[in-house]
């Protein structure tokens, strides 16, 4: 335990030190300020009807800015994790030390979550400001952000993975971000294809789905079922990446 | 009797079907400081990592304190202390930081973490640059940040893969005294391709060459070796060096004569003698007997190389 702590805390410093995390939040939340601005415009304008929408369903998945930041910010948080340590040798000092493999990998995982956490921690205070000002209901909004940081476990999954397999940070941020696409394009088909059973796998593996119903404010246990088991089979993988050098003759 | 610290069986590591070592075998009994003497590509680098766990060997077995490394990893890695070729640490990290993280990540109990980063930090004679980032040391002393954190957890077993390459002599006196010092209580696996550093630091000596073990000696014994081979090395004028070589060769216990060169009416030969016996009077009564000038006479020693033509042609 006292392993696990020393190591993430060691990933979360590493964030504090690198120029890189500070560009990525600074263009996170300014991207997060822009959409709550134009949410405000939005919800001022006499001409919509106030009950089209829930600002927690237009925060939450409902613009571009949010999708956007989804799929880059993830890489941006783990292209340097393990790949860096390849590039400079450090991994081989890391598991020379009598730490387990999960112990390392869950780490990493960690601290790029927790930083991802942050940023979206970070976020609350807009909706501070609101509750100045207007009455709304934090439900939904509390369920958004539990479906954004559930989301971010997986995107985070994959981007540790793709670090794992590269010693150049540009080409693990861009396999995870492909991969993303990928996983986000999936979400898409829904309006191509007719197909009941089809639709409902790809229903069940949307992300724009599953985060319509978090800020709606449901709480489902299949998407968390989801995500976590994703989750899982990306660290698992990342760990026999790492291990691979020791097993294979 | 207890098993030997390090212990090494028939171990065979291919590169992509090139083998680095071909079916090495050799143990180091606890409590000694052995030498793996080898010149660059010998393998060393190779069987350390497969000591440690880095890498895992084609075939054939190692063995750390009596526990398999591959099938103990965890385990090992508690007893060893290993200080790689090229050494890699966080830059963005202060010296006292990034040891206190090694101590932690090492398992070493918090009440003892403070004492045991005292200890190491003076061991390594850097107290002073502690609070430095280690991104800016100097490669002397990144390699000392590298060495005190295997001196944390104070292992039974440390591994130093040429812990003295890139430093500067007086670094490296003082390196070979930490290591001298270190040896009374630990058992050490030193590589180098340094002679002269086996022959301060360690007891027992094994050499690799291309992959396998030439021999296993004591400092001693590599010594006896070293003064068997002699080597003079002359410089003639006023014959040409047919007529000296074939003069040369006409010497008692001349077992070699090698021509260096000619330049300017001067030439140049190196003369190998049968071990033990001194051949330089002789010469010089053969030069006075010819009238020839002899410019220079000199007793060479035995480089490392000479020593690998000698254990891997006579044996
Ligand atoms: N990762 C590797 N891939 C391919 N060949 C390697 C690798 N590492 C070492 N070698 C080769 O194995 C041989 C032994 O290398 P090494 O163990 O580093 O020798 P030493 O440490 O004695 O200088 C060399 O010929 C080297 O080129
Ligand atoms: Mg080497």
């Amino acid at each position: 335990m006292q392993n696990l702590l020393a190591l993430t805390t060691r990933e979360v410093k590493a964030f504090w030190y690198s120029p890189m995390a500070y560009a990525v939040g600074a263009l996170f939340l300014f991207m997060q300020g822009g959409v709550f601005t134009l949410l405000i415009t939005v919800l001022n304008d006499p001409r919509i009807d106030p009950t089209w929408a829930k600002i927690s369903q237009l925060f939450f998945g409902g613009t571009f800015f949010f999708w956007f930041s989804i799929l880059i910010i993830p890489p941006l948080l783990t292209m340097r994790t393990f790949s860096e340590e390849k590039r400079t040798g450090t991994i081989e000092t890391l598991l020379t030390a009598p730490v387990s493999d999960a112990q390392v990998v869950l780490a990493k995982f960690l601290g790029a979550w927790l930083a991802y956490l942050l940023l979206w921690v970070c976020t609350v205070v807009l909706f501070l400001i609101l509750s100045t000002h207007t009455r709304f209901d934090w439900g939904p909004i509390i369920t958004g952000y539990a479906g954004t940081g559930l989301l971010g476990s997986v995107l985070i999954s994959f981007g540790i993975l793709a670090s794992s397999l590269t010693r150049n940070q540009v080409i693990a941020a861009l396999l995870s971000f492909v991969a993303i696409l990928l996983l986000f394009s999936l979400g898409l088909l829904d309006a191509f294809i007719h197909n009941p059973q089809a639709t409902s796998l790809i229903r069940y593996l949307s992300l724009i789905e599953h985060t319509r119903d978090f800020s709606r404010g449901i709480l489902d246990t299949r998407p968390l079922v989801f995500y976590v088991s994703l989750s899982a089979v990306c660290l698992f993988l990342t760990g026999r990446v790492i291990a691979s050098p020791r097993w294979r003759s | 009797m207890t098993s030997p610290a390090i212990s090494i069986r028939n171990l065979t590591k291919r590169y992509d079907l090139i083998p680095a070592l071909s079916d090495i075998s050799f143990e180091v009994p606890a409590g000694q400081i052995m030498g793996f003497l080898g010149p660059n590509g010998a393998g060393k680098t190779t069987t350390l990592r497969i000591l440690t766990g880095i890498i895992a060997p084609s075939s054939g077995s190692v063995w750390i304190d009596g526990l398999d490394v591959t099938e103990h990893s965890l385990e090992v890695r508690r007893r060893i202390g290993y200080l790689p070729e090229h050494v890699a640490l966080y830059s963005e990290m202060r010296v006292v930081e990034y040891l206190t993280y090694r101590a932690r990540i090492k398992g070493i109990p918090r009440a003892e973490q403070s004492s045991r980063l005292k200890s190491s930090l003076e061991q390594c004679a850097l107290t002073d640059v502690s609070r430095q980032l280690i991104g800016r040391l100097s490669k002397g002393f990144r390699q000392r940040v590298a060495l005190a954190d295997c001196l944390l957890a104070k292992p039974k077993i440390l591994i130093l893969d040429e812990p003295t390459i890139g430093l500067d002599p007086h670094q490296i006196r003082q390196t070979r005294e930490l290591i001298t010092t270190l040896g009374r209580t630990t058992t050490i696996l030193l590589s180098t391709h340094i002679l002269p550093e086996v022959e301060i630091t360690c007891q027992r000596v094994t050499i690799i060459d291309k992959g396998t073990i030439v021999a296993v000696d004591t400092p001693e014994g590599l010594r006896q070796r070293r003064s068997g081979l002699q080597l003079v090395r002359t410089q003639w004028r006023g014959a040409p060096p047919s007529v000296i070589e074939s003069a040369l060769k006409q010497l008692p216990n001349v077992m070699r004569v090698t021509f260096q060169g000619q330049s300017d009416g001067i030439c140049s030969f190196d003369i190998e003698s049968q071990s033990g016996q001194d051949i330089r009077e002789s010469i010089f009564h053969m030069a006075v007997k010819n009238q020839w000038t002899l410019r220079e006479l000199s007793q060479q020693q035995a480089s490392l190389e000479d020593i690998f033509v000698q254990l891997t042609t006579h044996e």
